[in-house]
This record gives structure tokens, C-alpha cells and sequence, in this order.
């Protein structure tokens, strides 16, 4: 009996002592971790936002730890297709949060018009000595459209994905969008699910439960169709504004209330009256002191007209 | 004053009736016209690229031309300090400073308007304050306010002079034809009656009464465009009152400055005695320590309590990047001033000259002070914003739109001295007349026989 129990404190000396040698070279190896940095990662990302011009973002970071870290001030020059200096869309230097954005120049527009796939590719420009810094995708032309039906008092929120092949527009099956409406903090998926695939004629839809979601003064919302981070397509996003949300209308206009914060024609009345009276009081003065002057002006003139006329009946005097 | 007796009215005049330029004078405003006219070359690069020649940015959007501007408004006050505050208490020995007060009120409310223009993104639309102006606004009262105040430094230099522009026409052989016209203009229907002797010393009183509360109000409602904005160093109720002590302490240099300028240039040592000099020593020393006082105020309390909020920008002026200005700004323009004013010898022209000069110097580091940092240290933090947000330094068009118009304020004196006398003459003549006549007073009382 005694044995056994022996052996079994020796079986816990022996886990305790494994347990605390693991545990030491795991947070020895997390620490060995933590201060290593690896080299700096250049990577690029295209996006088509919803009426406006596509645009590219070029990051730089690096892995400090476990963690990875901007790189800011690295000059990077963009090229369409082949990185020649005939193709050059531009240079960038990141900022402080290690992002740069560029816009597709419209120099490049019948070259964007004739094809159908591009690459982009990125280098960076540093001094001799340093590493130069590649990257590159290659993005498939597409369009995302977003539309909505509302049947039988069931709304639901389709979107539909097409490439461009050839010259026509073909539907893109089995790819993951976001259909959500627009909020100020961020958008909120417009059913349960946070994404919604394509189908074979290229459309996801969803049904839209958001009844009593607030929307502006008319009731509007922004529903937003996405397609985030495709290898393929790259970034996409489109947008449309319908009344299917609850109009909020305030009590009372907040500028329409007389306040120190409020419009030029909203002025406090007693800021009215402070301010004209001190206005009409001081500048009531000065005329009246301008008045004054006039009048020394005219007891001048006065004076002097009585002495010439003095003068003048002197000299007639000594003439009889 | 005393030595005004010996004084026969014809050397008063003489002495006192503005005088040419010499080589000094000529090369001093020839210098000054070249550095208004640098100011005005980057002006109009400014009017046709915009404020980006400048190095403000979504952060520090009032940069050194607001300090600029906060730096005329404040010399601007010692119009009302001297001329009125003096006239008002009856100060005998006020009449040499001032002519020299008014025109430095005029010459730096002149250029505060017009350095508010230079900040101006778009000039052109400058009537816009007026036509859709919120009157909530403290940047409209300020816009009000000054344009007040400049109308009544104006008059009130106008009205003191009008005695003395008659005495100039007089004098028109002595001083020859080049502003014989002018002086026409201004003043031929002065005659000296008692009538309008009446009317000009009721003007004068009422104007002295009006420019008081209109001079603090331009240095308090400056202050305010800054108390009333919620920022780290501008969130405090007693900004009004630490902007207007500023205000005299900065004034009262100045006008000690140009009365050892003028003083050793036109040789008006008889006029502007060492008396005036000790006068205005005690005078800079009571407000030097008034506004060191609510310097402490300012800074201690907050300190003090090191709010999260604040602890950025508190430190950045006691430790940090702004500590060598900071602590410039409070040693000369306040701490060594006290030290030295306290001495009757320091209150002798010289040390008085090189203590003025300190007090405008550590002035103008002061309002730059009070701008900057605060600009660079926002409640909300700051986010995605490109690095050189961080930080500012003028840039070579704002240093000289900011020379050229200190430029521009001296060449406005400068040409009038040149033109009216820097010292009443009028009111010279006035003050030995009743000197005299006090003495006279004196000796019959003395002669007179007790029965």
C-alpha cells in the first residue's frame, strides 16, 4: 500500500516537473518570438468602390512578434501589366500606418477598356544595400450590380456578379458577397447569414429582415452589396438606396432652435440685443464725435469769415 | 517737467516739429521697404497657389499668423494704457508718451486686420463675415471689435494732433511745401477759440472713456476666439483677463522702446527725461508681475491636476520639444525683466531699452505659444493623418508675410514721425504755460506780506 502511494507522489513529481519544463520553453520560445522581426511583406489590393474611379492599395508591414506591424516611408512604384517604365501608374510612399492608395491614372483607359485581365505590380524603391520589395495580382474585369424585389411583403436583396469575357459580361458562380445595410459604425448584414454565394447565373440573394431597421428622415437605407478580398476580382462594392427602413423624424430641428450653436438666423435674442446695443452705443459715439469735429470745422470757418469781413470794413474805413 | 521753465516756446517748437531723415533714417526705411516688399512677393505666391505654400494643416490651422495677429492686437491695447487710462487719472508727466502710444495702437491694430486677410484661404470673400456672418461667432465680434477700435485710435490721434498740424502750418517756412497740403487738409480751420477748444477737450475726454472698454474688449474677445474653442491650454475662464495683462505688459515694453528710440535719435532728451523712463519702469514691473501671475495661473493649476488630456501638451511646454521657448518666453519676458525693473538703475534708459526689447521679444514667443501647441495636441486623437501633421514650422512665405508685416507696422510710425511731431507740441506749450504759471502762484504767496 505504502508502495503504491509512493509511486504515485513519485507520477506527480514527474508531471509537475514535465508540466513546468514545457510551460517554460513554450513562453521562452513565445518570448524568442515576440522580439524577432521578419522582413518587410509589400502587398497590393484592388478595389472598385460603388461611383468612383478604381483605386489600388499598396501595404507594407512586418511581423514583430506575433503581431504584425506597419512600415512607414517606402517608396513603391506601381506598373500596369509589366513593370517597364512605359507602364507606369505612379509612386507612393506608404504612411505612418504603412498604407498607400493610387488611383488607375486616366492616361490608361484604352488599355483598361481593351483588356479583360491585368496585373498590377508593385516594387519598392529603396537605396541600394536594402532589399528591393515585390508584388503582384492579377485581376479578372468584373461588375457587381445590386437589386431588390419585394413580393408577396417578402423584400429580398439580390446581387449579381459578372466577368467580362470576351466581350461579354458572364455570371460568376460560388462566390461569397455581403449584402448588408449601410450604418454608421458599419454595415449590417441585411438576414443571418454574414455572407450569401453565388449562384450559376452569378446572383446571391437574401431575404431582408431588418423591418424596423431606422433609416433617415424618408425612411431611407443604403443596402450594400460586396464582394471583400477575391483572388480573382479583387475588391467590389455597390450600393442603393430604398425606403424600407422606419423614418425618424425628430421633434424639432435641432437648428431650428435659437442657440449659440445654431444657424445666423437662429441668433439668441439676448446676443441680438447685447450685440447691437454695444454696436448702436459705440459707434453712436463715434458719429457724434465725427459731428464734433465738423462743428470745430465750422467755428473755424466762422472766425474767419468775421476777420476778413473785419479786415475788409477796416480798409473801406481808411478809404473814406 | 521741471526743465520745460527753461524752455522759451520757440525752442519747444523747434525741437519738437518733425524733422528729415538723415542717412540712419533713410537707410532704416529702406530696409524696412525691402522687407515689406519680400512679404508682399510671398503674399501674392500665396494668393495664386493658396495656403498650401504654407505649413499649416488639418491640425495646426492657425499657425504664426495667428500668433502674429494675437501679438499686434496686444500692442495695440497700449493706445488706450497711455493716452486714455493717463488722461483720465490726470498723469502730469504723461503728455511726451503719448503721441508715441497712439501711433503704435494705430500702426499694430492696422496690421492685425490685415494679417487676419493674410489668413485668409480666400481674401476675396472677406465681406462674407459681414454679409453671412453668425453673430454667435467670436471670430465676427472680433472682426467688429477691432474695426471699432481702430476707427477710435484713429480719431483720437487725429483729435490730439489737430492743435499741433496748425502750429506745423505756421511753421510751413521752417518745414517747407512737401506736406504743406496735408496739413491744409487736416487742420487749417483750427483757430484755438475757446469754443473750439471746448469741443476738442470734450471729444478727447469721451473718446478716452469710449477706447477703455473697446481695448479690452479686442484683447478679451481675442481671447475668447481661443477660451471658447474646447482644447488643451485655451479650455480656461481666465483667458480674457491673462490675454489683456499680456496686452499692457507687451504695450508698455513697446512704448519704452520707441521712447529711447525716438528719445536718443530726435535728441528729446529735455522732453523724455530719465523721470519717464522711472515712470514707466515701475509701471512695466507692476504688469510684468500681473501677468506673471496669471501665467502661474494658467499653468500651474493645470499642471497641477496633469489631466490625461492635457498631460501631452503640459509636458511638451515644461520638458519637451516647445521647453526652450516656453522657458525663453517666461525668463525674458517676464522673470529678468521683474529682476532688473525692481532697481532704480535698472529703471535708467538703457537697461529700460534692452528690458522693453526683451518684453516684446518674449511677447511674440509667447502668443506663438499659445497657438501652436495647443494646434498640435487635439482632444481627439489624431487618425489617419500624413506624419508632417505632427508638427509645424512656418514656412519661408509665412516668415516673411509675418516679417513684412512687423515691417509694415514700423514704416507706419517711421513715416509719421516723419511727417507730425512724435511729441505734442500744443500740449508741451500748454504744460510750461501752467508750470509757469504755478510758479508764479508760488512766488506771489511766497512775497506776500503777512499783516
Amino acid at each position: 500500500m505504502k508502495q503504491l502511494k509512493n509511486m504515485k507522489v513519485h507520477r506527480l513529481y514527474k508531471l509537475i516537473t514535465v508540466l513546468l519544463f514545457l510551460s517554460g520553453t513554450s513562453v521562452s520560445a513565445l518570448r524568442a518570438q515576440d522580439s524577432v522581426a521578419t522582413p518587410t511583406i509589400l502587398s497590393l489590393s484592388y478595389f472598385l468602390p460603388v461611383n468612383k474611379v478604381p483605386y489600388l492599395e499598396i501595404i507594407t508591414k512586418k511581423k514583430v512578434g506575433r503581431k504584425f506591424e506597419p512600415v512607414k516611408d517606402i517608396p513603391v512604384s506601381v506598373y500596369f501589366n509589366e513593370a517597364e517604365a512605359t507602364n507606369l501608374l505612379g509612386k507612393i510612399t506608404t504612411e505612418a500606418n504603412g498604407k498607400a492608395r493610387m488611383g488607375i491614372p486616366p492616361s490608361f483607359k484604352i488599355a483598361w477598356d481593351s483588356l479583360n485581365e491585368f496585373t498590377f505590380i508593385a516594387q519598392s524603391d529603396l537605396p541600394a544595400g536594402q532589399e528591393a520589395l515585390t508584388a503582384d495580382i492579377t485581376i479578372k474585369k468584373a461588375i457587381l450590380t445590386i437589386d431588390t424585389t419585394s413580393e408577396d411583403g417578402v423584400r429580398t436583396v439580390t446581387a449579381m456578379l459578372k466577368e467580362k469575357n470576351g466581350n461579354a459580361w458572364m455570371p460568376v458562380k460560388d462566390i461569397d458577397m455581403k449584402l448588408s445595410v449601410k450604418r454608421m459604425l458599419g454595415n449590417l448584414s441585411v438576414g443571418d447569414e454574414e455572407t450569401y454565394t453565388s449562384d450559376s447565373s452569378g446572383i446571391s440573394s437574401a431575404a431582408f429582415t431588418r423591418d424596423s431597421i431606422p433609416g433617415d428622415q424618408k425612411g431611407n437605407i443604403i443596402l450594400v452589396a460586396q464582394v471583400d478580398d477575391n483572388d480573382t476580382y479583387g475588391n467590389l462594392a455597390t450600393e442603393e438606396t430604398v425606403g424600407w427602413g422606419k423614418a425618424i423624424k425628430p421633434a424639432r430641428n435641432f437648428f431650428d432652435q435659437r442657440t449659440l450653436w445654431s444657424t445666423r438666423f437662429e441668433t439668441p435674442l439676448w446676443l441680438l440685443f447685447t450685440a447691437y446695443s454695444i454696436v448702436v452705443i459705440v459707434w453712436g459715439t463715434i458719429i457724434y464725435l465725427t459731428f464734433q469735429v465738423i462743428k470745430i470745422k465750422r467755428l473755424g470757418r466762422l472766425r474767419f469769415n468775421k476777420k476778413n469781413e473785419k479786415q475788409k470794413i477796416i480798409i473801406q474805413g481808411t478809404r473814406n | 517737467m521741471d526743465n520745460l521753465q527753461n524752455l522759451s516756446p520757440e525752442q519747444i517748437t523747434n525741437d519738437l516739429l518733425p524733422q528729415k531723415f538723415g542717412r540712419r533714417g533713410m537707410i532704416w526705411t529702406a530696409g524696412l521697404v525691402v522687407i515689406c516688399c519680400i512679404g508682399a512677393v510671398a503674399y501674392i505666391k500665396q494668393l495664386r497657389e493658396g495656403l498650401i505654400v504654407t505649413n499649416m494643416g488639418d491640425y495646426v490651422s492657425w499657425g504664426i499668423y495667428i500668433s502674429n495677429f494675437v501679438f499686434f492686437v496686444a500692442v495695440s491695447l497700449v493706445g488706450s494704457l497711455i493716452t486714455a487710462i493717463f488722461r483720465l487719472s490726470n498723469v502730469p508727466w504723461r503728455t511726451p508718451l503719448t503721441r508715441i502710444a497712439e501711433i503704435i495702437a494705430v500702426s499694430n491694430i492696422t496690421f492685425a486686420a490685415l494679417i487676419i486677410v493674410v489668413d485668409m484661404g480666400r481674401p476675396e470673400r472677406l465681406l462674407y463675415l459681414f454679409s453671412h456672418g453668425r453673430l454667435q461667432s467670436p471670430i465676427l465680434w472680433d472682426v467688429i471689435v477691432i474695426t471699432t477700435y481702430f476707427f477710435l485710435s484713429l480719431f483720437l490721434l487725429y483729435i490730439t494732433l489737430i492743435p499741433d498740424v496748425r502750429i506745423m502750418i505756421l511753421a510751413k517756412n521752417k518745414l517747407g511745401k512737401p506736406f504743406s497740403k496735408l496739413y491744409r487738409w487736416l487742420a487749417s480751420f483750427w483757430q484755438g477759440t475757446p469754443a473750439q477748444e471746448k469741443i476738442r477737450n470734450r471729444s478727447i475726454t469721451i473718446l478716452c472713456i469710449v477706447i477703455i472698454p473697446v481695448a479690452f474688449c479686442i484683447h478679451t474677445v481675442t481671447s475668447w476666439l481661443f477660451a471658447t474653442t474646447y482644447r488643451p491650454g485655451w479650455d480656461s475662464s481666465n483667458f480674457g483677463a491673462y490675454f489683456v495683462s499680456g496686452a499692457f505688459l507687451v504695450g508698455a515694453g513697446a512704448v519704452v522702446v520707441a521712447m529711447y528710440v525716438f528719445r536718443r535719435i530726435y535728441k528729446l532728451e529735455k522732453y523724455i527725461t530719465e523721470m519717464h523712463f522711472d515712470k514707466m519702469g515701475k509701471i512695466t514691473v507692476m504688469l510684468a508681475l500681473l501677468y506673471l501671475y496669471f501665467n502661474v495661473n494658467e499653468f500651474l493649476v493645470p499642471a497641477f491636476k496633469m489631466k490625461k488630456e492635457e498631460k501631452d501638451y503640459l509636458n511638451g511646454l515644461f520638458t519637451g520639444d516647445f521647453a526652450p521657448m516656453f522657458w525663453f518666453a517666461i525668463l525674458v519676458g517676464m522673470i529678468v525683466p521683474i529682476l532688473v525693473l525692481v532697481f532704480k538703475k535698472g529703471r535708467r534708459p538703457v537697461p529700460m531699452f534692452v528690458v522693453g526689447v526683451m518684453v516684446v521679444v518674449g511677447a511674440w514667443f509667447k502668443r506663438y505659444l499659445i497657438v501652436t501647441p495647443t494646434l498640435l495636441h487635439p482632444f481627439l486623437p489624431k487618425y489617419d493623418s500624413p506624419a508632417r501633421f505632427n508638427h509645424y514650422f512656418p514656412s519661408w512665405e509665412e516668415w516673411a508675410i509675418t516679417m513684412g508685416s512687423m515691417a509694415g507696422a514700423l514704416l507706419i510710425i517711421t513715416f509719421f514721425v516723419r511727417v507730425f511731431p512724435v511729441i505734442s507740441i500744443y500740449k508741451t506749450l500748454e504744460d510750461r504755460h501752467a508750470l509757469n504759471k504755478q510758479n508764479e502762484t508760488i512766488e506771489e504767496y511766497e512775497s506776500a506780506q503777512v499783516i
